[in-house]
């Protein structure tokens, strides 16, 4: 069956369809990572996002191999050059057709990717439509101006039980599951929705750590969280990652930008000047680095092409975060040392 | 850390003569390796033997030894260059056993020179055995387990072990031969009791077997920081037992997981950095997928084929990077140079799949075609696409086999069950077989262990091509190239020209587009143009500036026997040529392991088949452009004419298709020949046995007779009586019924030479004339020869030279030829002539020191030679071809008029003496002070040994000889001890003895008679089982002695030297 995306700038580039048949919106971007289709469609970081998949082939091992980062597909469609989801015999593999169709997120086939990636690194992150019909509507809306964390941040608070000597509180603003594995090797988690009442925290937490997740960190709906790492910044550990990230700079006062196409994918290489470490990227924003001037915030990582901040360090308390992802998943585990700094971090208290 | 100031003069080792498992892809790594030490200011003095390769070219080296890679030459080197530094991890095996000897003999403490790159130590430690293997132990990797038996611990350890099933080896039967596999303790009870109670002195080794499962490597660069990147992986399709070379390899991988990736790519950086490779390395694993097991097979501290492959197939330019970290810089500090926008820090993204195929010899030698641990393959090819069928087809398109081009085997199912579960080179093609007669992809999974993944990828393409029918153009030609599918194919399964389908595509205007390969999936903007062509909806345009004119060179493909790396030694200096004449070139090729497909050569460069589809592709974008086919061996010729039919003649550059096809066909240049009166050796060609004993009794004797395949254990001498004429006759015959015999009469005692020049269509100037050692009947491919001052002689070249005005005058030959001539007396018999860039030009050009590529491409281009000036060798040079025999145990190691070698090697001297002496060292016939020599010859040759076994005898040389020889030499006052043929009751017998008393040399040449042409081929395949030299030809014998007797008073020299008058 036919099926087109819809691009905001006119473009429509026509495919197959596969998962569930029918339309689609979102913001759309690619990732260059050959590994891990099931690790990136679930990953609540691309939420209301509809992922292009730089390398042509996808599927091609079975669904069972792969890990979910979530419980449920958290892209708004999936563009491929050479999907194996339909194909065949193999039962494992008609499940990821099956996983697509189950949650009603459209895929569409046979689609010229490489042609997509050039026009988003050209024109940037766009707005896009899976549809049956090739016609372009005539409004595109920004489908990440609005609550997207709502949308994966965790309904209520849970305790993950870990070693009780530290005790993190957990903020999830749309967490990796791979993110919580690392964090609960390490420490006794209370997780906590974003939206959640700071004021009246029932548990006796050192240290705080803030999730990955979708979206612009300054969008007015995480402004609460941002406000509560504000205040706690002087009696805490604070630790985060990606979203978590950008929101303790920004609660330091930083400022944060939204990248052209952003990174995407598992091979970029970010350096303190001396090592490098291959990561896995997922962000559309960055921090500013200049922003960082009089925050007490250095830029200790940034990426080795762009130049973009990828980590950051307080210069006299014990916060630190990355930009990227050190608990992989998909992708290279080069810093998997981000979370040996975390546990040295609270053995040190 | 920035670049090493102290690092001023380097000495870069090559790898030598092409052979097997060592081959074009040192050609490559070297000459990147050579520029990018250049580029940093860096003085490069290379040593290598090789004269196909661009590396020993003064475009790559600095100061360029063409000498025996040996350590008395680096020595040599060191003391006359004054080197600071030894970069010994770009040429191979050969360059790292050097290294390593270099080490035992103290060189390091005797000079003032220092390894870059990789240590020595650590080279050691991932060479050796046993060390590595305590290494992965003490940083906890996994390696297969492995046990030692002896006669004293096997009882008590035997119930101990556990790792079954195991390969076990004797320790005399090391070495990839002999291993058995056994499954059950039982099994191991019985033949270790029986094994110790024949041989207590001796161990077994076991090892667990890893057979079956999937084996994939990384390609991983370490800086001096301890940064270490992964390059690629490459997923082998052909599961564990099948040596990496010898595999189907894909990249990326397709069927492993994100975990399962990155457990190995964990693995992988831990066991690089624990070495502390600096530089790039390839690391092998086998990994259980349903056990999720690993264990790391091996480690190559080195670039090897593998980085040339992820070279290639990711566009990361390895051995670049590694030289730029030998001398001092991190990844930080490198740029991308195909990006030129990003870091050499970072790990490839493919937004394409990449497939490579081995190319084997088994069109050429008919021997056993199963594959396994050992390598037989000689050359790959990589196809590149946005599918795995693409890529894979295009591998297919590119090899040029009679398998490849037809796809369908005639085979029972019975069989075809057999061809699908044993690997060999037809595995592939029984699988699509397989899957054309409706196999399931289950089912031939299940045979062959190939993952169902790529036999379901495979099925896609063959449900379409069942569809075709003979005689039918297809109505859905767009769907089918978007399959992945060649015309080739589309030819074989319909019958249609390609020609024709080529016009049809035309008519509906179905072409592919292409897209660039540029590290990064598109994600950064890339300024270099390597492109490969897939039926997608963006067509990408790089470097099309238009304002020069366009030359498209087409390379040679794979590497096979007779078309090898001097081919492409061509088409590097032709593009370089052309570029400083102001052309915009194009290259277009398929060889993955070769410099031509460096990103950086030509201007654009398409990795495509060579195949009349893909060069029509390119033609028809890149017009208006011109074309030269002359480098790419005969696959430019055979496609000459096609290509003019679609383009017209304005096309090709060089000599005309109409004459190529003239000179090709053997019958209408034999006519030719006639009409001039041009002498050639009488032949003639029967398909039955009627047909045969007519030209038998015509054919005066001695006639060489030929089949159209050689035959294995089998000579293809030179045969003196009738009867047996008659014999061989039938057998081959009777053996392959259809295909034509060729008889032709051997012109007794000629001397071979082979003539090299270029020509405008008018005028000519020859640029070599080398002179065979083996009397005529040897292919040219496979002869010593010789180029020097004084042979042959004036009146000879006179005479060629008049030879080679009427052939130019007569094919307007434009460019490049080729003339091979046997010279008898009087006599000259013109035995070939070829329209193209020759074998041994890359040879020619080295030894006499002038640019003959730009002469013959200047008059291509401008119709006139400038050029006029006849090369006058100073020095002695000679050409020294190197065999596969030690692969081959079933092939007869006697040279012929099939060519069988892989590669040559070049050395020269002051004296021929000198030259050949090196030569000798090199093809390692080597003769110590004393010894005992083994005589087996036949009757016609009984006269010329008389003076060589004086020579060994007087230099108190033990003389060993069968009845008959031993006979002669006592009539001529010379003892021998006497051995007896191998059928004979008398001990010893001569296969006994040399396996015993391991002579020191052999010297074998063919005997007609039936009994001795069985020992022969037994005699000389034990000489290279038991690594014996061997001389079967009695000229190179003679040579030997004149050689021994100058004595090795030598000397190493930079080229340029020789060319100088002395």
């Amino acid at each position: 069956m036919n099926r087109y995306l819809i691009l905001e700038d006119g473009t429509v580039l026509k495919g197959i369809a596969f998962g569930y048949i029918g339309d689609s919106y979102g913001e759309i971007v690619f990732t260059t990572s050959m590994t891990g289709y099931l690790e990136s469609i679930t990953d609540p970081s691309y939420k209301n996002q509809i992922l292009t998949f730089a390398s042509p082939t996808v599927a091609n091992y079975p669904l069972k191999m792969g890990l979910f980062e979530s419980d449920s597909i958290q892209v708004s469609g999936v563009v491929a050059r050479d999907a194996h989801a339909k194909l065949l015999i193999d039962p494992s593999w008609l499940y990821f057709n099956n996983l697509m169709e189950e949650q009603k997120v459209p895929g569409i086939d046979v689609v010229d990717t490489r042609f997509l990636v050039r026009k988003i690194r050209e024109k940037g992150v766009m707005r896009a439509y899976i549809a049956s019909s090739p016609e372009v509507p005539t409004s595109f809306p920004d489908p990440m101006d609005q609550d997207v964390v709502s949308k994966v941040s965790c309904r209520e608070p849970y305790h993950v039980k870990g070693d009780s000597k530290h005790k993190v509180l957990f903020i999830d603003v749309g967490a990796k599951k791979s993110l919580l594995r690392e964090l609960s090797k390490l420490a006794d988690l209370y997780v906590v929705p974003y939206n959640f009442n700071f004021e009246k925290i029932d548990y006796d937490y050192d240290s705080i750590f803030i999730s990955n997740g979708p979206g612009d960190p300054s969008h007015s709906s995480l402004s609460k969280v941002t406000e509560f790492i504000r205040k706690r910044s002087d009696d805490s550990h604070i630790y985060g990652v990606c979203l978590g990230h950008q929101i303790i700079s920004l609660a330091l006062g930083g400022r944060t930008v939204k990248m052209k196409f952003g990174h995407r994918g598992s091979n970029h290489a970010v350096t303190d000047s001396n090592r490098i470490f291959i990561t896995t990227h997922n962000h559309g924003y960055a921090v500013n680095g200049d922003s960082l001037e009089n925050t007490g915030l250095i830029v200790t990582q940034w990426d080795i092409n762009d130049r973009s901040v990828e980590m950051v360090r307080h210069n006299d308390k014990p916060i630190f975060s990355v930009q990227y992802h050190p608990e992989a998943s998909p992708g290279p585990r080069d810093a998997r040392w981000f979370f040996e700094d975390i546990k040295k971090d609270l053995e040190a208290r | 850390m920035p670049l090493d100031k102290s690092i001023k003069k380097v000495l870069v080792i090559g790898s030598g003569p092409v052979v097997i498992g060592q081959a074009a892809e040192f050609d490559y790594a070297g000459s990147q390796a050579c520029l990018s030490l250049r580029e940093e200011g860096i003085e490069v003095v290379l040593l290598n033997s090789n004269p196909a390769t661009i590396q020993t070219d003064h475009s790559v080296a600095d100061r360029i030894y063409i000498e025996p890679i040996s350590v008395e030459a680096v020595e040599r080197i060191i003391v006359k260059e004054k080197v600071d530094s030894i970069l010994p991890t770009m040429g191979g095996q050969t360059a790292l056993n050097l290294a390593l000897k270099m080490k035992r003999e103290g060189i390091f403490e005797k000079y003032p020179v220092r390894v870059i790159g990789t240590s020595i130590e650590t080279i050691d430690t991932a060479e050796d055995r046993e060390k590595f293997h305590k290494l992965m132990l003490d940083i906890n990797e996994p390696v297969a387990p492995s046990a030692r038996l002896t006669r004293s611990n096997f009882e008590e350890e035997i119930p101990k072990l556990d790792i079954y099933p195991l390969i076990v080896r004797t320790s005399f039967s090391l070495g990839g031969s002999g291993g058995k596999i056994l499954r059950t303790r039982e099994e191991l009870s019985v033949l270790a009791n029986e094994f110790f109670r024949v041989y207590p002195e001796e161990v077994l080794e076991l090892e667990k077997s890893l057979e079956g499962i999937m084996e994939i490597e990384y390609e991983v660069i370490r800086d001096n920081a301890g940064n270490c990147i992964t390059i690629c992986n490459m997923e082998n399709l052909d599961p564990m037992g099948v040596h990496t070379g010898e595999s189907i390899v894909v990249t990326p991988s397709q069927t492993m997981s994100d975990q399962e990736y990155h457990n190995l790519r964990d693995s992988a950086i831990k066991v690089i950095s624990s070495l502390g490779i600096r530089g790039a390395c390839n690391i092998q694993f086998a990994l259980n997928q349903e056990t999720e097991e690993y264990y790391i097979v091996e480690v190559n501290p080195r670039t090897s084929r593998s980085s040339a492959l992820a070279s290639k197939a990711s566009g990361y330019p390895i051995a670049r990077t590694s030289s730029k970290i030998a001398v001092g810089y991190n990844l930080t500090e490198i740029i991308n140079p195909i990006t030129k926008n990003t870091y050499a820090a970072f790990e490839p993204s493919l937004d394409y799949i990449t497939v490579k195929i081995p190319r084997w010899p088994f069109d050429k030698f008919e021997v056993e075609r199963k594959i396994g641990v050992q390598m037989k393959s000689i050359g790959e090819v990589m196809g590149i696409g946005r599918t795995f069928e693409e890529a894979f087809f295009k591998a297919i398109a590119s090899l040029e086999t009679k398998e490849s081009q037809a796809l369908r085997l005639t085979v029972s199912d019975e069989k075809l069950r057999e061809l699908i579960r044993t690997p060999s080179d037809l595995r592939i093609y029984a699988i699509m077989e397989a899957l054309l007669r409706k196999w399931s992809p289950e089912e031939v999974s299940n045979l062959s262990r190939y993952a169902i993944y790529f036999t379901e990828k495979l099925k896609n393409v063959t449900d379409r091509l069942a569809e075709l029918s003979t005689g039918v153009m297809p109505e859905n030609l767009r769907e089918l190239k978007y399959t992945g599918i060649p015309d080739s194919l589309i030819s074989a399964f319909t019958g249609i020209r390609e020609t024709e389908i080529y016009r049809e595509r035309e008519r509906q205007d179905v072409f592919p587009a292409y897209k660039a390969i540029d590290t990064c999936s598109g994600e950064f903007f890339a300024e270099t143009p390597y492109l490969y062509s897939t039926y997608d909806q963006e067509n990408e345009f790089l470097n099309m500036d238009r304002k020069k004119e366009t030359v498209v060179v087409l390379g040679s493909g794979p590497n096979r026997i007779s078309q090898g790396l001097e081919f492409d030694y061509g088409s590097v200096k032709a593009v370089l040529k052309l570029r400083e004449s102001g052309y915009r070139t194009v290259m277009v090729n398929s060889n993955p392991e070769t410099v031509s497909t460096d990103f950086d050569v030509s201007d654009v460069l398409y990795f495509e088949p060579l195949s009349l589809e893909h060069i029509c592709n390119i033609i028809k974008r890149e017009s208006p452009c011109r074309i030269i086919i002359q480098f790419s061996g005969q696959t430019g010729q055979n496609l000459a004419m096609q290509i003019r039919e679609i383009f017209g003649d304005e096309v090709i550059l060089g000599t005309s298709p109409q004459s190529i096809e003239a000179i090709e066909d053997r019958k209408k240049f034999a006519e030719a020949l006639m009409e001039y009166g041009i002498k050639q050796p009488e032949f003639v060609t029967v398909t039955n046995m009627q047909e045969a004993v007519d030209a038998i009794e015509r054919t005066p004797l001695p006639v060489i007779v030929r089949s159209s395949f050689i035959i294995g254990g089998r000579a293809m001498d030179i045969i003196n009586e009738k009867e047996e004429v008659y014999g061989r006759v039938a057998a081959l015959l009777q053996e392959r019924p259809g295909f034509p015999v060729l008889l032709s009469r051997y012109v007794e005692d000629a001397i071979e030479i082979d003539v090299d020049f270029v020509s405008d269509g008018k005028n000519f100037v020859i640029s070599g004339i080398c002179v065979h050692i083996e009397e005529a009947g040897t292919h040219s491919g496979d002869a010593t020869m010789t180029l020097s001052p004084d042979s042959p002689d004036r009146k000879t070249r006179e005479r060629i030279r008049e030879l080679v005005s009427s052939f130019v005058a007569k094919y307007k030959l434009i460019g490049f030829s080729n003339l091979q001539l046997a010279v008898k007396g009087n006599d000259i018999f013109v035995i070939e002539l070829n329209s193209r860039a020759s074998r041994s030009l890359p040879f020619v050009s080295k030894a006499t020191g002038l640019d003959w590529i730009s002469a013959g491409i200047d008059a291509m281009l401008t119709g006139t030679l400038k050029a006029r000036k006849e090369a006058e060798p100073k020095s002695y040079f000679v050409k020294i071809p190197a065999f596969p025999f030690n692969r081959f145990l079933d092939l007869d190691a006697i040279l012929g008029p099939e060519m069988k070698s892989t590669g040559e090697g070049m050395t020269a001297g002051r004296t021929l003496e000198e030259a050949l002496g090196k030569a000798l060292k090199m093809m390692n016939v080597r003769m110590p002070s004393k010894g005992s020599v083994v005589v087996s010859i036949s009757d016609k040759d009984k006269d010329q040994l008389l003076e060589i076994a004086r020579y060994f005898s007087k230099l108190g040389h033990k003389l060993v000889a069968t009845p008959g020889t031993r006979h002669f030499l006592r009539e001529n006052g010379l003892e021998a001890e006497v051995i007896y043929k191998m059928e004979d009751v008398r001990e010893p017998r001569i296969d006994q003895y040399i396996s015993e008393n391991r002579p020191d040399l052999i010297i074998n040449t063919p005997n007609s008679r039936s009994g001795s042409i069985k020992d022969g081929y037994q005699i000389r395949k034990l000489a290279i089982r038991k690594n014996i030299p061997l001389i079967t030809n009695l000229k190179l014998a003679e040579a030997f002695v004149q050689t021994l007797k100058a004595g090795e008073k030598w000397d190493f020299r930079e080229i340029r030297e020789y060319w100088d008058a002395q």
